[in-house]
């Protein structure tokens, strides 16, 4: 492991035993100016310079309600609820995950009643517009950073059970439900998901027939299949949830349908009819109570069917605007406005895992910029984590990686809250395409993290490990990512052959570079190119376009030799994969480079200029297409591989001042991300 | 300016007495109730730096002479100066003060404040941010800048803003007062010593050869008694149901959590319907005498202070008093000091007057960089080459 000799570590240790014995007084006060032997911790505060300014860094990434999500993370810091523990001389809150799966929801419910009490979900559901909008994703996102669990299971409740009630119910629903959930009076979930369907909602078999002679819907799981699943709040708290089943009037099945159903009264007791099971203990989020309902027969007014697309008179007749039952939830036209509560779930995805990347990488940055490890001299002091370029390549593109898509994040936000018609394909598109590039970069993150902080990396209190637990689920919930990206490459296929067959021009989501003659990349590529945008964006599009182009000449190949239609994208799934990546890729790029535009010249442009430039290199050097399609030669591969690392050097003098800008605040971090050694110290270890 | 008066000043505001490793600073302007003037600042930062490295001092002790411990910045000489030269020399005054502060609570050698009599303003800059505080039965704290339109500053947002529950927010916002026994409850001081014993700590502590934090506590442990709080003291809190009660604390943390002064102040209204309870009462007066820029920016600092390091809260608070004596945001300050200092009226009229007509953006600029080529921010004397206690490391 290292290159010193026995004898060399055996007069290392006793210089520092005999350093205990004799200087112990030296370290708290006497001569400070003389440094110590023996291991002390060094704030990184204290020797590393911050040459821009943070507030302002911290705008540019945070952007929206800055004071709110200020106020949000003090009340959480000073109120016992949110297990505040002191460790090395600070102040950490964090979940207590030795709590059992029941001690962590009641936990989290305990928090969700003292957050409503304090105001924090004032006006949630019962003011709209893109303010209202934006300070519930700034709350949305702070929550997040203490503890995911409290983020979902609040979320549910107002994005999922308030977000149909508001999408698709009518005023009837508004009036009696949305008051009431924002007060908490009831607590609502959302029974989408089943045993046996997950993706593919069209396919669920829960059933509803209508009884015109009472004039009720009756409610039935007809299998163990149909049983819901993965029902966050039904296991214990939902006293309502809106449930997802065909509708069955006279024989004849109409499509997915959303209902409103009670599960519980007011004490707490399940309702008759309904049977609720627990999903048991989970890899992460324990604080929220996911469970399985079944449904005998339940019966429901007919008011409580959701109409705002469609509905049943009194004598049982079905009335909707669009003919094809499969359309109803899904048709084109609808498609986005009726998902709407699932693509805002999809934009609070994608802004989670940015922030947990940056809860991730600010604490193992913090932590090379304090833990040392070898020397490169012989009796030199060791070297810290951060000075090794090796450790510089890991953690540092996946910071420039974290600002472009946090960027990538606002902006998909801004387009969600400022929604139109005509914009919801795009939001769907992007939408799926970044909550699947977000998500994926903060388990690559996490994991990078967990191990640049070896050993303390293990420990829960230290987060960079226990996250990936906590955030895995992403990956899958509300759209597989796997999946998403074949939809977002669907969608694209349709922009080419709209764009094909009619001879019209590309429009819209960022494609009309299409109309122009394919690029050259430069056959030199010195530093000033590789750092240049219009190099960087120009390869990202050039990888796109092929790609779409192959993807296209394979799909007409695969239906020319009479391959169905379906069967033909689950062929094509490897460029289907490459080009969801390589089109969200292209948007992060552009949206970060936009967000750039707007820093005044000066140190803080440099910085993200270089980080813009980290983070497109990084992209080239890490997708093998661009080399398997042959957009860059192996020589300008290695240029570009070669200007990665000279990047991070030059980002490494602001690696503090980078992760400081997150702006999560030192007690969401954990203490290794400060001292360390006093956290550690024997005093500490018996309280 | 560099007369013989202000070497004078500079000599005989703050006295000291050497006692083996043990060294003594007096505050000594008792007729000004200790108010700290540019003379004595600059001979504390002078004496805290020069026993930094001095391998002869361990521990240094702060006092003041008189019924006071130390009332404050002398607020009044900083008008003098800027109403005759410009506002820059205000904020030279503060420049010097915030150092001082910055020193102090990075200090490697412990330090005990002797909070004897008032403590207020600039002097818990002095002694907040040291290791050791003891208080008295005299002790009386106060935090009271929004009455004068200034806010908390000497880095109390560091200091306020992490006291229990919100507790902060309501000594920082009103000026409230409290005695010894409240401050140690709250942990703005760490011991509680009786007058009548503090001689006998302070020959204790001058026989101290360590500069050993836990030694050093020990010794005041052992002249330290457990006061009891007053029964109508704002800190008590109910012991049985923090929902249903009527004691301060508890509504301190419900009404003093809110988002907003103005939610704060709905709060207090809500909760003191139907009650005749006078501190209630008194708290919604404090406030709607307090200037309104300075409750809004008051909050906001607390609120920002809450998860800074100490250092960013003074950078941040030297901005926002540097726009106070600027004047250009607001003349509040001048006006307080007018109706409080200067003509004593105490009927300041604030401008503007009231809560609404104040905007974010409004308070936004006091928390952005001056629009002035040769003002800069504040530059923290670097701290690298000090092996600093852990005390220390966790305020960073």
């Amino acid at each position: 492991m290292s290159s010193e000799s026995p004898t060399d570590r055996a007069s290392r240790r006793t210089r520092i035993l005999s350093n205990h014995l004799t200087t112990s007084d030296l370290q708290v006060g006497g001569n400070s100016l003389q440094s110590n032997i023996c291991l002390s911790y060094s704030p990184p505060e204290l020797h590393e310079k911050i040459e821009f300014e943070v507030r302002k860094m911290r705008e540019l990434l945070d952007v929206h309600n800055l004071q709110d999500r200020d106020w949000l993370f003090g009340l959480m810091m000073q109120s016992k609820l949110f297990n505040p523990q002191e460790k090395g001389g600070k102040v950490f809150v964090m979940p207590d995950f030795n709590h059992t799966k029941e001690q962590q929801r009641e936990m989290t419910m305990k928090r969700i009643e003292y957050l409503l009490e304090r105001g924090v979900f004032d006006g949630w559901l019962t003011t709209r517009g893109p303010e209202t909008e934006m300070r519930k994703f700034a709350f949305m996102e702070t929550l997040g950073i203490f503890d995911q669990s409290l983020a979902i299971k609040i979320g549910v409740h107002f994005f999922l059970w308030g977000g149909a009630i508001q999408f698709f119910g009518t005023k009837r629903h508004h009036d009696k439900w949305l008051r009431d959930t924002e007060t908490y009076r009831i607590k609502g979930c959302f029974a989408m998901t089943e045993l046996g369907h997950g993706s593919n909602v069209r396919g669920i078999e829960t059933v509803a027939t209508y009884d015109p002679k009472t004039d009720e819907f009756v409610i039935t799981t007809p299998c163990e299949s149909a049983q819901k699943y993965w029902i966050g709040g039904a296991a214990n708290h939902a006293t309502h949830t809106v449930v997802f089943s065909q509708l069955n009037i006279n024989g004849r099945n109409q499509g997915v349908h959303a209902f409103i159903v009670q599960l519980r009264d007011f004490d707490g007791n399940i309702c008759p009819n309904i049977r609720i099971a627990d999903c048991g203990h989970k890899i992460g989020l324990n604080g929220v109570d996911n469970g399985r309902i079944w449904f005998d027969n339940v019966r429901i007014p007919r008011e409580n069917l959701l109409n705002s697309v469609a509905d049943v008179t009194p004598d049982g007749q079905y009335k909707s605007a669009i003919q094809d039952p499969d359309q109803v939830i899904f048709s084109c036209c609808r498609f986005a406005a009726f998902l709407a509560p699932l693509t805002s779930g999809r934009v609070t995805i994608s802004l989670s895992a940015i922030y947990s990347a940056q809860i991730g990488l600010a604490i193992a940055i913090r932590y090379a910029l304090s833990r040392r490890a070898f020397s490169f001299v012989p009796n030199e002091p060791e070297v810290l984590l951060l000075d090794y370029p090796s450790h510089q390549r890991r953690l540092l593109p996946l910071v420039a990686k974290t600002y472009a898509m946090t960027c990538a994040g606002n902006y998909l936000k801004k387009m969600y809250v400022k929604r139109t018609p005509e914009s919801n394909k795009t939001i769907h598109v992007v939408s799926s395409g970044f909550k699947a590039v977000l998500t994926w970069h903060n388990m690559r993150t996490l994991q990078e993290c967990r191990e640049a902080c070896g050993g303390q990396g293990l420990k829960t209190e230290n987060q960079v490990g226990h996250l990936k637990g906590e955030y895995d689920v992403q990956s899958t919930f509300e759209g597989d990512n796997n999946v998403l990206m074949q939809q977002v490459s669907k969608a694209l296929l349709g922009e080419f052959i709209a764009a094909k067959k009619k001879n019209k021009p590309f429009k819209g989501l960022g494609l009309e570079y299409m109309n122009e003659p394919w690029p050259v990349i430069p056959s030199q590529l010195t530093s000033d190119i590789l750092r240049s945008s219009n190099f960087q964006i120009t390869t990202l599009r050039l990888r796109e376009r092929d790609l779409l182009n192959r993807f296209a000449a394979e799909m007409s190949q695969h239906q020319s030799s009479g391959v169905n239609k379906e069967y033909a994208f689950a062929l094509g799934y490897q460029l289907a994969e490459d080009l969801g990546r390589a089109f969200s890729d292209r948007i992060i790029f552009e949206t970060f480079l936009n967000d750039e535009g707007t820093v005044s010249t000066g140190p803080m442009k440099d910085v993200v200029g270089k980080l813009r430039s980290l983070y497109a290199l990084t992209c080239m050097e890490e997708d093998a297409a661009f080399l398997r399609y042959g957009y860059l030669s192996t020589e300008k591969a290695a240029a570009v591989r070669a200007e990665v690392a000279k990047l991070c050097s030059e980002l490494r003098p602001h690696a503090l001042g980078l992760v400081s800008s997150f702006g999560v605040p030192g007690a969401f971090l954990s203490p290794i991300a400060f001292n360390w050694i006093d956290s550690n110290a024997w005093s500490s270890s018996s309280a | 300016m560099a007369s013989q008066n202000s070497v004078m000043a500079y000599n005989d505001q703050v006295l000291v007495e050497e006692k083996s490793l043990t060294r003594i600073l007096v505050l000594n302007r008792p007729k000004q109730l200790n108010a700290l003037s540019y003379p004595m600042i600059s001979r504390l930062l002078d004496l805290f730096v020069a026993y930094e490295a001095d391998p002869n001092v361990k521990l240094i002790i702060l006092k003041g002479n008189g019924r006071a411990f130390c009332a404050g910045g002398d607020v009044a000489a900083v008008v003098h100066d800027i109403r005759k030269a410009n506002w820059k020399s205000g904020a030279q005054f503060f420049t010097k003060e915030f150092t001082l502060n910055y020193v102090i609570a990075t200090y490697t050698k412990p330090q005990v404040s002797i909070l004897n009599g008032i403590v207020m303003g600039g002097g818990n800059g002095v002694s907040m941010h040291g290791r050791f505080r003891v208080a008295t039965e005299t002790s009386v704290f106060a935090m009271p800048e929004t009455a004068l339109g200034l806010f908390p500053d000497i880095g109390a947002s560091y200091f306020l803003s992490r006291l229990p529950g919100f507790f902060g927010e309501y000594v920082g916002l009103t000026g409230a007062r409290l005695d010894g026994a409240e401050m140690l409850a709250c942990g703005l001081a760490t011991h509680f010593v009786p007058a009548t014993k503090l001689s006998l700590l302070e020959e204790a502590l001058y026989k101290v050869d360590s500069s050993d934090s836990n030694i050093i506590s020990a010794i005041i442990d052992c002249y330290s008694q457990q006061p009891y709080l007053k029964d109508q003291s704002a800190y008590k809190r109910s012991v049985l149901s923090p929902h249903s009660s009527h004691f301060s604390l508890d509504v301190i943390d419900r009404c003093f959590s809110r988002k907003t002064v103005e939610d704060i102040l709905s709060a207090l209204e809500r909760e003191s319907m139907g009650k005749a309870d006078d501190w209630i009462n008194n708290t919604i007066q404090s406030l709607k005498k307090a200037s309104p820029t300075s409750l809004k920016i008051s909050l906001r600092s607390i609120r920002e202070g809450r998860i800074q390091g100490v250092g960013q809260c003074l950078t941040r608070e030297f901005r926002m008093v540097c726009h106070f004596m600027e004047g250009k945001l607001s003349k509040d300050f001048f006006e307080g000091c007018r109706a409080i200092l200067l003509d004593k009226d105490r009927n300041p009229k604030w401008e503007p007057a009231r809560l609404e007509l104040i905007s974010e953006g409004m308070v936004e600029q006091f928390f952005s960089r001056m629009d002035d080529e040769e003002w800069d921010d504040l530059k923290l004397p670097s701290r690298s080459n000090f092996v600093l206690p852990r005390h220390a490391i966790a305020k960073l």
